[in-house]
């Protein structure tokens, strides 16, 4: 129970990648083939955020205190109070790329769709050959 | 950080995805892979990741959906079922299974989950949250690590998004003069009312007509404060492009292209990349680095190399926003309209 309790999002990264490959490798329709790399996308991203959690962390923005002058007031600041931005930050640019690529993907099966008149790929493969 | 929370919701995730996935119906998968976004973005505020969850409500659970709502509207909405087709998911799936199984068996060689001495919470990101305040004055680190630190890569990425659109733009728009007859017996989809048939509801434009202006003051908001707040280019980006999309689908194209024409649409597209690489190239002309902030203290009023940097990173931040806003409404209106930009859902 302990194992599954400390690594269990990186079980469920594991599942919803193989879900997304499977999606890609076995079903014919383009749309969904889109929909199962987005869903392998978002395994990836969540192993990095898991990487970067901290357990009783804050979310990475940095408290800062001032004094009566509004002068911000030098202080310590401990690596440990706070999740780590890094990983985050991979991840971001990463979310708005995906969604600019599963576009160029659409933009693809929109295509292939005037050509052919159809989504699934044995169908396309027929009207090819 | 709940972790019970963080298990119920993984769990809930799962389900969305084998459903996602398993619906023949392609409208009702694309609204369950959006549900799928919205818990995704949930887990995300969980692990202390707020601006992923901020960028993943926009970009993934709101356009993206709408992206693929507009492909099924101009291609088709049934996913055909064949016997044949059974054995090689059959096959795929044991496939699947050893590679996961493979996988599985190295997850336990990783820290545990949320282990602060992991390598990955140690090395560098500790300098960045160390540092942050004192170098850029910049309280929220994923802001300054993502326009300052990490300039380079944030330029590139914009850069992704705009050779993207143009993709998009490019591939979609070819066929107009190419065969245009070919494009004009388009098969019509259940989904909606016939394209013709102009949707013309007084409710719902009346109802968008009084959220577009809270929705882009919003926007610029979460653009200007990003640097004090969860937010940034990114998002406030996306949401001036929602609010663009939300125009152009309770009016008509027409209306859509009378806000942004598609040359303005490119032009502002290049203007938003030229905006952070002449950030950058003014940087090189003072005596800095390329991309580096802190000489701009030379030619801004009133401001040390220290804040130098935090103002620059507003004006990068502006140039992300203003790119993909552009695009994220570009390529709505080309996969919306099939790339005729005539008409659209």
């Amino acid at each position: 129970m302990e194992f599954i309790i400390n690594y269990y999002n990186y079980i469920i990264v594991v599942i919803i990648m193989m879900l997304g490959l499977w999606g890609m490798l076995a079903l014919s329709n383009l749309v969904k083939k889109l929909i199962s790399m987005a869903i392998f996308q978002t395994g990836i991203i969540l192993f990095y955020i898991s990487m970067g959690a901290k357990k009783g962390a804050s979310i990475p923005i940095i408290k800062q205190a001032y004094d009566e002058h509004h002068h911000p007031i030098h202080q310590t600041i401990n690596n440990m109070d706070y999740a780590n931005p890094l990983t985050q930050i991979l991840m971001l640019t990463a979310i708005v790329v995906g969604v600019a690529t599963l576009g160029l993907g659409l933009a693809l099966t929109q295509r292939v769709y005037s050509e052919h008149k159809s989504l699934h790929e044995d169908e396309i493969l027929e009207s090819l050959s | 950080m709940i972790l019970g929370f963080d298990i119920i919701c993984l769990s809930l995730i799962l389900l969305c995805a084998v459903l996602a996935l398993c619906i023949r119906d392609l409208m009702g998968s694309v609204i369950v892979f959006g549900a799928y976004s919205f818990l995704m973005c949930v887990v995300w505020a969980c692990n202390g990741a707020i601006d992923v969850a901020f960028t993943e409500a926009t970009v993934g659970a709101g356009v993206g959906t709408v992206f693929l709502v507009s492909t099924i509207y101009s291609t088709t909405r049934m996913d055909t079922f064949k016997k044949n087709r059974l054995l090689k998911q059959l096959f795929m799936f044991v496939v699947v299974c050893v590679v996961g199984a493979l996988l599985l068996k190295t997850v336990t060689d990783l820290p545990q989950w949320g282990d602060a001495n992991s390598p990955a919470n140690t090395h560098l990101s500790s300098y960045y949250i160390e540092n942050s305040i004192d170098q850029t004055h910049v309280p929220n680190v994923v802001t300054s690590v993502l326009a300052d630190y990490r300039g380079f890569d944030t330029m590139f990425e914009t850069c992704v998004v705009f050779v993207a659109f143009i993709g998009i733009f490019a591939l979609l728009r070819i066929r107009k003069s190419k065969s245009k007859k070919a494009a004009t017996n388009q098969p019509t989809t259940e989904l909606t009312l016939p394209p013709h048939q102009e949707v013309d509801s007084l409710i719902i434009k009346t109802a968008s007509h009084l959220m577009v202006p809270f929705m882009q003051l919003f926007a610029l908001y979460v653009v200007a404060h990003g640097h004090y707040s969860p937010g940034g280019g990114f998002q406030g980006g996306v949401i001036l492009g929602a609010s663009l999309i939300l125009l152009a689908v309770s009016y008509n194209f027409k209306k859509a292209l009378s806000i942004l024409s598609e040359k303005k649409i490119i032009l502002l597209v290049s203007l938003g990349v030229l905006i952070y690489a002449g950030i950058g190239v003014i940087c090189f002309f003072l005596g800095g680095n390329f991309l580096d902030y802190s000489v701009l203290h030379k030619i801004l009023p009133a401001t040390d190399p220290i804040m130098a940097r935090s103002h620059a990173m507003l004006g990068v931040e502006i140039g992300v926003a203003l790119t993909v806003m552009v695009s994220m409404y570009g390529i709505y209106l080309s996969l919306s309209s099939n790339g005729r930009f005539d008409k659209g859902l």
